[in-house]
């Protein structure tokens, strides 16, 4: 059973639930994961180096419009043309321009969040314009007609079983359970494409707007060859993602990363490679709207994906379940609502979290995500778009719970009912009406004590003849 | 719907600012915003003589399914790069698409003149490898040749011993491609360009106020750090994905 | 902590409102345990629920209601210095009065009401954080037979940062095996009204834990909140799973040898 993302949360979640080869394929992920992170983190004053990471993240979005002003003047300066987007269709519409004036027929993109978030490629394919993703993962669901899972990794879900099965369906290729030779017919297909492609489009890890740089992290070198083969180079960064100088940082258990690709501009005069013409397209599709409704914090991500790894909902559901939306996991809950001003998401996806706060104690660049969790929740309470039944409920526990006459009232009320339902003094409950069989379907609960504490403390009082309680 | 251009630049910048109370539209000074990390980002540390730092660099690239030699004079460096060349020959796998014979092996290369060892491309062709120095990659004949190498040559601007990465700059004469399309890769490490960190590297570069120029001069500059990889497959590591697969240093004492 | 002249500290019991109805016996055994470690305990009668519930489901209103009823129990006796401290039996009571309340009392709040926020949160402790960095317990004379592991509930972990205090007083029991739980630190998955709105995954997650529990061989999993442990014993006894859930107020106040054969420690009535 595979996750519809365009299906309602309830049915998502269940059919994830249902997934058994996605949650096989998380857990062996999550297994190799945690050791790796374990020891990179083992290895370095981590306090320190996030305490530095926030510091850094936080400097840039506090002075954003200067910093991209710098940017845009050193980009330019460098050779570069910057476009500036408001929306996903301003941006689309910029690089469909630069394809159609240079009859660009066939690109090549490597990973780009920003891109599945403004639905880069389809715009490209209804323009009668060929692109092939690069990054192993998003080839392979490119050829799976899936959209990525996770920010980092995004076959996360796939087991190599499927992957093997699905090379042998798109590619003809024989099956195989080694990664090296998925690996290698990735290599052999691709390489064909990098030499052909007319424009090469990457996403951006980090703008420096100190020197006009765009820099792209990657491992398997496509991030090089989509930078450097092409005569045409788009680049597309959000606002966000600006930092003033160079600085290294690692997030996935390496030390860095194998290829750290600065590109300042076309090349110069007498070089061999490189494009003639490089576009940067500055994007903001909500960015400014995360700060204007006092979420600033979540601009401080570096898609690191690092909340994702240690989220013990992820773990369960994976990230389809949260839905049409290129961010998953923590942080894809908290940016989702606010990108897209996502009425439906921000019912659901804030509240699909248990608070268990493993992601902020993940995160390099310390984001309090429960925080932004709870205000996210709190803001659906605020424009009553939360459920009326819950919102009766929880107005009748505040006003029982702040009379301490009422609240021992209800709770001997509560004690009552639920030791009829259990047909005993101290058996427990299995089945209660909804909705509070939410809970019995899959567990007991125990019946309310026969004597709270309150009961057996006040007659403690008067057995040990103990002055009275202040 | 038609929104000209300057309207998406001007509405941006100012909604940030309503939002963060900024201090106007003048960006500030430069020196304002310098707030280079006073923690070092790097997750490693390294220092010593050059020596030291050789083989702490080499280290941490084995580390990494990279490979290294040290080797104590400029003048032996072409010797042990035909050594190595020969050795990746005999190994190569029968399924291998490029030539057996090793009388016409052709290395993608930077320009003789980017190669910090004196006499290396006579050398070379004296064994029968001749060096191919693109001159235009987007030509679609120099494009084909460069692509049915199978071992490419670069030397390095500056080699971090601390995590074992390369930095690679382009520029005229110093392709892009030698280091990225054929299979394998070797790099020629003078030791006089290793410093154990990349603050180190960048602190040399600030001090001659040159990074902003050599970022510009060159397009792009990389750094690489082993061998390329992929681990999207159930998070296994896979080595050599779309970069070079095997990756040698050849670390000399560029003072002797 | 405000000091009083001479004698024993006096805490105030905070016992929380699913102790109160479900467990009365842990909060008993709070109480003994303070009190054989040279506290001496009051009870607050009109103290009710410190809001939490409605806080984590975006109610701050509400929240805000049964907070403020809170600080009216237990303000004055911290102020007035009649009490030293608060204790609860419970990770995420306290992290809600120590570090949620700040957040409740930062919006739509008087000056006052935050002030008196701080000082009551200020002064609040989780049990085992109490006993052992307060009263300075290092051993606690209990014995237990079997094996135990322990499950630091998220809130206790992460809000409060109480995880050696625990650990220690455990590690003291005679009698008990202390055995490693794979994957302790994740979350059992209670999260408050996310055990019924995302009911589902809230399963899935406990589920997880109770296999974790399994392959541990454990027979007793020890914890600090009842919350996650209501939500744990109710999926391992559906599941038909030998381990059990346990206060650790309870198992550390157990001064016999009888282990979870001959009862079950979680009908604590």
């Amino acid at each position: 059973m595979r996750v519809d993302v365009r299906a309602p949360y309830k049915v998502r979640v269940r059919q994830a639930l249902g997934d058994e080869a996605m949650r096989t394929a998380l857990d062996r992920a999550t297994e190799q994961m945690s050791a790796r992170c374990a020891e990179a983190m083992a290895a370095v004053d981590a306090p320190r180096l996030r305490d530095e990471a926030r510091r850094i993240r936080e400097h840039a979005i506090e002075h954003l419009p200067e910093l991209l002003e710098a940017l845009e003047r050193n980009l330019t300066a460098n050779g570069c043309h910057v476009h500036w987007a408001r929306d996903a269709e301003e941006a689309r519409q910029t690089v469909l321009n630069i394809a159609h004036r240079h009859r660009v027929r066939q690109v090549v993109k490597s990973k780009s969040m920003l891109t599945e978030e403004i639905r880069l490629n389809k715009a490209l394919e209804r323009a009668a314009i060929d692109v092939v993703e690069t990054d192993l993962g998003e080839y392979i669901i490119q050829l799976a007609g899936e959209p990525p899972s996770h920010i980092i990794t995004p076959i996360i879900h796939k087991r190599i079983e499927d992957v093997s099965e699905l090379l042998q369906r798109e590619l003809g290729v024989p099956p195989t359970n080694d990664p090296a030779d998925i690996c290698a017919t990735a290599r052999r297909e691709l390489r064909r494409e990098f030499l052909r492609a007319d424009m090469g489009i990457s996403g951006c890890n980090f703008a420096i707007a100190e020197t006009g740089t765009i820099c792209i992290i990657t491992n398997e070198g496509n991030g090089r060859m989509v930078t450097s083969m092409p005569r045409l180079y788009v680049a597309l960064a959000g606002i966000e993602m600006l930092l003033w100088q160079v600085a290294s940082r690692s997030a996935t258990g390496q030390d860095v990363s194998v290829y750290f690709t600065l590109s300042s501009g076309p090349r110069r005069p007498g070089h061999p490679d490189g494009p003639d013409e490089m576009h940067v397209i500055l994007l903001d599709n909500g960015r400014s709207r995360i700060l204007e409704r006092g979420y600033r914090e979540a601009l401080l991500c570096i898609r690191c994906g690092a909340c994702i790894n240690v989220c013990p909902v992820y773990r369960e559901i994976g990230g389809h379940a949260y839905g049409d939306t290129a961010y998953s996991g923590p942080i894809g809950a908290v940016i989702t609502p606010l990108l897209a001003e996502n009425v439906a998401a921000a019912k659901e996806l804030p509240f699909a979290s248990s608070l268990c706060a493993a992601c902020r104690d993940a995160c390099p660049v310390k984001i309090d995500l429960p925080r932004l969790l709870l205000d996210l929740r709190h803001d659906v309470v605020q424009r009553k778009a939360s459920p009326v039944l819950e919102r009766v409920a929880v107005r009748a526990y505040s006003e029982t719970v702040e009379r301490p006459g009422r609240y021992r009232l209800a709770a001997r009320l509560a004690r009552w009912v639920t030791r009829l339902i259990a047909g005993g003094k101290d058996r427990e409950i299995s089945r209660l009406p909804p909705p509070l069989n939410a809970w019995t379907r899959t567990r007991v609960f125990p019946s309310f004590a026969a004597r709270s504490f309150h009961e057996q403390w006040r007659r403690r009082e008067h057995r040990d003849m103990r002055p009275p309680t202040e | 719907m038609n929104r000209p251009a300057a309207d998406a630049r001007h509405e941006i910048l100012e909604r940030l600012r309503r939002s963060l109370g900024s201090r106007g539209s003048v960006s500030g000074r430069q020196g304002d915003h310098a707030v280079g990390p006073a923690v070092p980002m790097t997750v490693t540390h390294a220092e010593g003589d050059r020596r030291t730092l050789a083989t702490q660099f080499g280290t941490k690239l084995e580390q990494l399914a990279g490979s290294y030699e040290i080797v104590d004079r400029t003048a032996e460096v072409p010797q042990r790069l035909l050594q190595r060349i020969a050795e990746w020959n005999s190994e190569r796998e029968p399924s291998s698409t490029e030539t057996a014979d090793s009388s016409t092996l052709e290395v993608l290369s930077w320009a003789a003149d980017e190669l910090p060892v004196p006499g290396l491309e006579e050398h070379l062709r004296g064994s029968g490898l001749s060096l191919v120095v693109p001159h235009d990659l987007h030509e679609a004949g120099c494009r084909a040749r460069a692509a049915s190498t199978s071992v490419g040559l670069t030397a390095v601007d500056a080699a971090l011993a601390s995590t074992g990465s390369v930095v690679l700059a382009s520029g005229p004469g110093r392709s892009r491609s030698a280091s990225l399309l054929p299979p394998r890769h070797i790099m020629l490490v003078p030791m006089s360009r290793i410093y154990p960190t990349f603050e180190a590297w960048l602190r040399s570069l600030r001090g001659q106020a040159r990074l902003a120029s050599l970022l510009q001069q060159s397009a792009q500059i990389v750094f690489v750090t082993g061998p390329s990889r992929s681990a999207d497959i159930e998070l296994r590591l896979t080595l050599g994905v779309h970069g070079p697969a095997a990756v040698h240093a050849i670390i000399f004492d560029d003072d002797r | 902590m405000a000091e009083r002249p001479g004698s024993r500290p006096r805490v105030a019991l905070f016992v929380t409102c699913m102790v109160d109805t479900l467990y009365p016996r842990v909060g008993m055994a709070a109480v003994d345990l303070l009190e054989r470690h040279g506290a001496d305990v009051v009870f607050p009668h009109e103290q009710t629920c410190c809001g939490q519930p409605a806080f984590n489901a975006g109610y701050r209103a509400d929240a805000r209601r049964m907070a403020r009823h809170f600080l009216a129990v237990f303000w004055p006796l911290i102020d007035q210095r009649r009490i030293d401290a608060i204790v609860a039996p419970s990770g995420s009571c306290v992290a809600m009065v120590r570090h949620f309340y700040r957040i409740l009392f930062d919006e739509a709040a008087s000056d006052e009401d935050r002030r008196r926020a701080l000082q009551v949160g200020a002064a609040t402790y989780e049990l085992t954080e109490y006993l052992v960095d307060v009263l300075g317990v290092e051993v606690i004379d209990a014995q237990v037979k079997g094996k135990l592991t322990y499950h630091p509930c998220c809130h206790l972990l992460r809000e409060l940062g109480v995880d050696a205090q625990p650990r220690r007083l455990l590690a003291g029991l005679r009698g008990a095996e202390l055995v490693e739980l794979p994957g302790a630190d994740e979350c059992c998955g209670f999260g408050g009204l996310f055990a019924l709105k995302n009911a589902e995954i809230s399963t899935a997650m406990g589920r997880r834990k109770a296999r974790n529990l399994a392959a541990s061989g454990a027979d007793l999993v020890v914890m600090n909140d009842v919350s996650c442990m209501t939500h744990l014993n109710g999926i391992l006894k559906r599941q038909g799973h030998r381990c059990r859930a346990v206060h650790i107020a309870e198992l550390l106040n157990r001064v016999d040898e009888h282990g979870s054969a001959d009862r079950d420690p979680t009908n604590a009535r």
